[in-house]
């Protein structure tokens, strides 16, 4: 891959790729905020589509750049839905802490 | 109109009135069931004597209702002169008694008014279906359509126990003898291949031309034959409460009085009678088969008569004179003498019918009481009643010149004068002693009820007389009951013989002829029965002749008891057996563990649902990690 005329290797876009992705579970984990969590998410999300695109490239190969534009529109749709449920609940009550939503307790 | 037509509207009309009537009839005024109940059933009358004119006879096939392979089942309707003749004993007495009960359930709530002429129009479409069917299915069809009827009729009044008993046991009696019928079908199948009448009895009929009125079919065919008839039997004696499969009919008569009239006198039980007379091409074969018929016709005219002594309820004494008088019809049928029969079968419903609504009147005057010991001088009461009452005791008794003299004599001449068979002379002997013992016990009930003084303790001391509607049904069946012999009076050797001329055709005719000896026999018969009749009046309680006899036949000689023992109480055994040792500790055992490991492993399962969202995603992190090691480790090794 070239940046700045020069070749860089692929290792290096799947090592950032697995860093962002340990970044967003363990701000799934952590956090307590639902938009933070949310956002945490879509890090993922994105993680993963970086590593696709770096394969793709390094394989030549387009349907690694597809699949990445297929996650983008299911993120997508993921933050709809996602963004819809958390409009609705702070509707009924402000929640700070998502474990405040435990009442589906067995 | 055309026959087919005819034919098949003969049995719509019945089953159209009854779709009326539980469909939307119980929920319209009274008037409606009033009309549609009895005028269906007229309807059907009218039909039969258009069929009766046409001269219709032919087998009218309609559709083909299963074919697969060999096995071929039409929805036929056969028309000839026996199933015309069962039509109009159906439709006509069964039309009169409908209308009767116009008047005798009018007690009833709505609802309940309409579900009674529902099950009335059932019974009579099945009926008709019965004896219309030119096939073995459609005749089982029919015939296990009888019993759920009488079923329902026995148990109309449902809200009393021994009701509901009493159907039950009527069903289960039935159903013993529809699968009788249905394993003798089985049987004629695998023999012949086919379940129409019409090529069954061809087959045994090209037998006989061959080899003449010899045993025509090979020694093995015979032997099927054989069990066929004695299946067919089974069904037979199940449905006409002939013994040994006959307790349910006393037991029967806790139903409404006009379904003890229709159903358990005058066609349901006489349902035996037609089948053998139908299958007689199969009878005349299987010699041993025909022999039992006529034993068993003969043994429980002398049984049931015996029983009938001693009861003391008025329903019963008819019940157990209606097993009596079926007997006469199954000797009849059982030495050939098929027409003599049916004779007896159309006298036997004009009187017994008559009987039994007159009876009804009675009972309805004395507030449903059915003890003859509560009656007593209903004469001076009720006196069109106790008439037509006299008119029924006297044919039942068979007293010139009443319609059960020439039917009930004709039976009797007829075995007494046929020739080189000596069993036949023993039971006309049987048959003989069976007459006088309904000349003693039709004369105890005659005068129990209607003569003497009122008894102390009589249920009402003014019994209103019944209304018209209860009265005009009866008087018609007194008057037929009265000249209705003069179609047939080969009983005293002279003058018309319609019923046997209108049935050879069907039936086939008496190979031999009485003599003088017996019409000399037959008045004898006739003054002796005359004579107990009255003597009834005068004698002593026959307990003082022969207290231990008295007994035995008071517990009916102990038939109940026989098969408690053998069949309930085993039974009851093994279903206590069951339910102490399968079902409580094995089948409950395991079903409730199954039910407690659940709920135990869904306590502690539910514990891991701690409704914190990080939980959950710390498990499935925490299993994408696991699952991520093993791909990566598998894939390296």
């Amino acid at each position: 891959m070239n940046i700045g005329g020069e070749q860089v290797d692929a290792s290096w876009f799947l090592l950032l790729s697995a860093v962002l992705f340990a970044l967003g579970a363990v701000g799934v984990l952590v956090r307590r905020n639902p938009l933070v969590i949310l956002i945490s998410i879509e890090l993922m999300l994105n993680a993963a589509n970086l590593a696709l695109v770096a394969f793709s490239r390094q394989l030549l190969n387009l349907e690694g750049q597809l699949f990445a534009l297929m996650s983008m529109t299911v993120a997508a749709a993921e933050a709809v839905v996602g963004l819809a449920i958390l409009v609705d609940i702070f509707r009924v009550r402000d929640v700070e802490d998502i474990d405040d939503l435990s009442e589906l307790r067995g | 109109m055309n026959a087919p037509l005819l034919a098949l509207l003969v049995l719509v009309f019945p089953a159209a009135g009854a779709a009326l009537l539980a469909g939307r009839g119980w929920r319209l005024p009274r008037i409606f069931t009033v009309i549609v109940g009895p005028g269906v059933v007229w309807l059907s009358f009218l039909a039969t004597i258009a069929l009766f004119f046409d001269k219709t006879n032919a087998d009218f096939t309609y559709w083909t209702w299963i074919k697969s392979g060999s096995f071929d089942v039409p929805f036929g309707l056969l028309i000839d002169n026996l199933s015309i003749f069962m039509c109009f004993v159906i439709t006509g007495v069964g039309g009169l008694i409908v209308t009767y009960s116009v008047g005798y359930m009018e007690h009833e709530d709505d609802p309940s008014y309409a579900r009674f002429f529902c099950y009335m129009d059932v019974f009579v479409f099945s009926m008709l279906l019965l004896v219309l069917a030119d096939n073995f299915i459609f005749l089982i069809v029919g015939w296990a359509m009888v019993g759920l009827s009488s079923y329902l009729l026995i148990g109309f009044w449902y809200q009393r126990h021994s009701a509901v008993v009493a159907a039950r046991k009527a069903f289960v009696m039935n159903v013993v003898g529809d699968v009788g019928m249905i394993l003798g079908t089985f049987v004629l199948f695998v023999s012949f291949h086919s379940v129409t009448y019409d090529r069954v009895f061809r087959s045994l009929q090209s037998c006989r031309a061959d080899l003449g009125l010899l045993c025509p079919v090979p020694a093995a065919d015979t032997g099927s034959l054989e069990v066929a008839a004695f299946l067919l039997l089974v069904g037979a004696i199940a449905k006409s409460a002939q013994i040994p499969l006959h307790t349910w009919l006393p037991d029967a008569m806790e139903g409404p009085t006009p379904v003890s009239a229709l159903i358990h006198a005058a066609t349901m039980v006489t349902a035996g009678v037609y089948l053998v007379g139908r299958m007689h091409p199969i009878y005349d074969i299987a010699v041993y088969a025909h022999a039992a018929v006529a034993i068993i016709g003969a043994v429980t005219a002398l049984f049931a008569a015996t029983i009938a002594i001693v009861q003391t309820d008025i329903k019963r004494v008819l019940a157990y004179s209606t097993m009596s008088q079926i007997g006469y019809m199954f000797l009849a049928v059982g030495i050939g003498a098929y027409a003599a029969g049916f004779f007896h079968l159309l006298a036997h419903a004009f009187f017994k019918a008559l009987l039994f609504m007159a009876a009804g009147n009675v009972i309805h005057a004395m507030h449903d009481e059915q003890d003859m010991r509560k009656y007593g001088g209903l004469w001076k009461d009720m006196r069109p009643t106790a008439i037509t009452f006299l008119v029924g005791s006297l044919s039942l008794v068979g007293v010139i010149p009443f319609v059960g003299f020439f039917s009930k004599e004709q039976v009797l001449g007829l075995a007494f004068s046929k020739p080189d068979d000596n069993m036949v002379h023993v039971l006309w002997a049987v048959g003989f002693a069976t007459a006088l013992i309904t000349g003693f016990y039709t004369g105890r009930m005659w005068w129990l009820t209607f003569w003497g003084k009122p008894a102390p303790n009589r249920a009402v001391e003014h019994p209103h007389a019944p209304r018209l509607v209860m009265m005009i049904p009866v008087a018609i069946l007194a008057i037929l009951s009265t000249v209705g012999g003069v179609v047939q009076t080969r009983a005293i050797g002279v003058g018309p013989a319609a019923v046997d001329g209108f049935l050879n055709s069907a039936v086939g005719r008496v190979p031999w002829e009485g003599g003088g000896a017996e019409i000399a026999v037959t008045f004898v018969t006739m003054l002796l029965a005359a004579g107990l009749f009255v003597w009834a009046l005068y004698s002593r309680p026959w307990s003082a002749y022969a207290p231990w006899a008295q007994r035995l036949v008071e517990h009916k000689y102990y038939f109940d008891e026989a098969y408690d023992w053998a069949f309930v109480r085993p039974l009851d055994r093994v279903a206590a057996f069951g339910l102490r040792g399968i079902e409580q500790p094995v089948i409950d055992a395991a079903v409730i563990d199954t039910g407690l490991v659940a709920r135990a492993g869904a306590a502690s399962l539910s514990l891991t649902q701690s409704g914190y969202f990080r939980n959950y995603v710390l498990v499935f992190v925490g299993g994408a990690l696991v699952a991520a090691v093993i791909v990566l480790v598998r894939a390296n090794s």
